[in-house]
């Protein structure tokens, strides 16, 4: 049976919805200061007036979005340039996911995944859903193979000696002691999936924004790597379905890392 | 009427015992008191008189009917935390709840015991359902996600967090396992029933949650640093909430806590004894089958900046509001329906008091709309692939990923 749960209400950068100005409202209603219900005004024979870009949408910011006019001038020293070649990025995917590598997600994907919030002003899109998806495929599969690994069965440790209890045993629960022993925080760091990202070549192509393009690590250029990994992963998940996915994580992340 | 003689009766029945005589525990919390003190003493070193005696204080009603038990006869019995997995096949409790949950046969009732007790209740990893509980819970987290996000593939990360924390948080699994018919045991203890969830219980007041000390996880936890999201998405869990770095699990804990590590055990459980497929329909049935006022997640702060963004970055005319109709502009209580339109579209429309009031809401429309896009309810998820009948002959049709929500 259905039943309702609690909404669990937002987190607090969300404020309540705050009606729009005045001066904002009555320039509309002025314009249309129609009693009755409004009908629009229609010209015969009217073409769409904007064109559909040509261009593909990872490669340029919608022109409405921009501002007239440059805000304010450009600081040379934050200026930050990522990679807008889509061979670079082909031979990324290759590098990462094995010969064929760039043929798995479609186009505008495999720019989505690499591109953080921080690129553009996110104008251009970003991979944090991807990443969250990514991630619990990841926790999963890792887990999993934890309870399946022979050699983490091997080095399981003893339980506390004044205990003589027997527990139950059965041939399906006898991986599990590895999931206490390792836990998946010290499985699974920051730093050694940033590590396993800058081999394949992730830093060359990613697109962000570094806060000090000098210092890329208080920058956080880790986590930016770790979003890139998770959100290949959940585009993958997305794209070519689960199974394809498990594979992926198994052979190339897991496998590099000693998990297996 | 004659008068009590208090003195006469109290004399009688605060007569002390002597040492000497047999003492005959009639009911089970003296036989208890007399087991412990004869394995206090039994495990220290020291004499019995480090140990009083309790038998001076009990006081007993039946003395001098069984003669011949002694003080002896009672073994040592040594106490453990959690019942004994022998004692599982016995309990009637345990037995109907595997039943009617239609748990598959191949999860014995040994294992379903051990799903039962939490780390707090027993520190032995053997015979708590930590390990469980982990493998369990991601196993649910993935479903939920991926359902979440081939259902709704525009919803925005905040909301995406709130409808994750909603199907499978702490609190919606405390009701599913109380819906069950899961019960909890006072306190830990031997002899338990093994159908009651074991917990060490927090005591009254205690300071849960965001007020307990210990920082997070996460290196940028100072009171400067602004926790965005989406670096919730690396560092955080899958609701978006921080991490605890003190995290001792033997600590007494919250009942809701203790309930979702049972449900979530429950479903490691069902994968490691009878597989992929049966965890991932015991998800669906239990789990995704609950509802969720999706638009009741949303929480906007500028949505008519937010709408003319989103128009803009997709390539739709600027969007414009009109009035749809209108009664009683200048009395108490007028009416106003207001439509917000992009060329000769309708994106939403919105009803209020006041003219801001109704173009407000006819934003909040527009942009519900927008992120509650959904192509079905039983849109095909990536695990079915993984079962091998997939997704039909067709093989597996990519699922829309959208660019993500309006930055503004």
């Amino acid at each position: 049976m259905a039943s309702r749960t609690t909404a669990r209400p937002l987190q607090s950068i969300l404020r309540r919805a705050r009606p729009s100005c005045e001066c904002a409202s009555v320039q509309s209603t002025r314009r249309q200061c129609i009693r009755q219900i409004s009908a629009t005004t229609t010209k015969p024979g009217a073409k769409w007036e904007t064109e559909p870009d040509e261009r593909p949408r990872w490669s340029y910011t919608p022109e409405e979005m921009k501002a007239p006019y440059p805000w304010k001038p450009k600081d040379p020293e934050r200026q930050f340039e990522c990679n807008s070649d889509p061979k670079r990025l082909d031979k990324f995917y290759n590098n990462f996911l094995g010969p064929g590598g760039d043929q798995v997600l479609t186009d505008e994907v495999k720019w989505l995944a690499i591109t953080h919030k921080s690129f553009d002003q996110g104008r251009r899109g970003f991979n944090d859903r991807l990443a969250f998806f990514g991630r619990r495929i990841l926790n999963l599969q890792t887990n999993i193979a934890l309870t399946r690994s022979g050699m983490a069965t091997k080095m399981q440790s003893r339980p506390a000696p004044n205990d003589n209890r027997e527990p139950f045993t059965h041939p399906k629960l006898e991986g599990l002691a590895n999931l206490s022993d390792m836990p998946l925080g010290k499985v699974l760091t920051k730093e050694r999936l940033a590590t396993l990202a800058t081999a394949a070549g992730m830093r060359e192509i990613m697109r962000w924004q570094p806060r000090n393009p000098d210092r890329l690590a208080t920058s956080g250029v880790d986590v930016v790597l770790n979003t890139g990994i998770y959100a290949i992963i959940g585009a993958i998940a997305l794209q070519k379905g689960g199974a394809y996915a498990n594979d992926v994580v198994r052979e190339k992340i897991l496998k590099p890392l000693g998990i297996s | 009427m004659k008068r009590l003689r208090i003195e006469r009766w109290s004399g009688q029945l605060l007569t002390p015992r002597t040492r000497t005589r047999t003492i005959q525990p009639c009911c089970l919390r003296q036989q208890q008191q007399k087991l412990a003190s004869y394995t206090a003493r039994s495990y220290s070193s020291s004499s019995a008189a480090k140990h009083p005696s309790p038998d001076d204080e009990l006081v007993f009603e039946d003395e001098g009917e069984h003669p011949e038990l002694s003080a002896s006869d009672y073994p040592s019995i040594p106490s453990y935390p959690s019942p004994l997995p022998s004692a599982a096949l016995e309990s009637a409790k345990l037995a109907a709840l595997h039943a009617r949950l239609g748990i598959p046969k191949k999860l014995p009732l040994q294992t379903m015991a051990r799903t039962l007790v939490d780390p707090s209740a027993d520190p032995h990893k053997h015979f708590n359902n930590a390990s469980l509980a982990q493998l369990g819970g991601s196993i649910m987290s993935y479903h939920v996600s991926e359902w979440l996000l081939c259902t709704y593939p525009r919803l925005p990360m905040t909301v995406l967090f709130a409808a994750q924390y909603a199907y499978s948080g702490p609190k919606t699994l405390q009701l599913v396992a109380r819906e069950w018919g899961v019960e909890t045991a006072a306190a830990p203890g031997e002899e338990v029933d093994p159908g009651l969830l074991q917990f060490s219980k927090l005591e009254p007041g205690t300071k849960y949650g965001a007020n307990r000390e210990g920082g997070t996880v996460r290196p940028d936890s100072r009171s400067y640093y602004r926790r965005g999201i989406s670096s919730r998405v690396v560092y955080d869990d899958e609701f978006g909430d921080a991490i605890p770095k003190l995290k001792d699990q033997n600590e007494p804990l919250p009942a809701e806590l203790a309930y979702s590590n049972f449900v979530k055990a429950v479903i490691g459980a069902i994968y490691l004894h009878s597989g992929a497929e049966p965890a991932k329909t015991f998800v669906k049935r239990h789990i995704l089958s609950r509802h969720l006022a999706m638009p009741g997640l949303f929480q906007f702060k500028l949505p008519v900046r937010e709408l003319s963004r989103l128009c803009n970055r997709e390539g739709f005319e600027y969007p414009v509001a009109r009035i749809l109709s209108e009664t009683g502009r200048l009395s108490r209580h007028p009416v106003f329906v207001v439509g917000i339109y992009s060329g000769k579209d309708k994106l939403g429309e919105g009803s209020g008091p006041s003219l801001q009031e109704a173009k407000t809401r006819a934003c909040v429309a527009s942009l519900k709309a927008w992120y509650l896009y959904s192509p079905g309810k039983d849109v095909p998820v990536p695990s079915d692939m993984e079962s091998g009948k997939g997704a039909g002959e067709r093989g597996w049709e990519p699922v829309h990923i959208d660019m993500g929500e309006v930055i503004h």
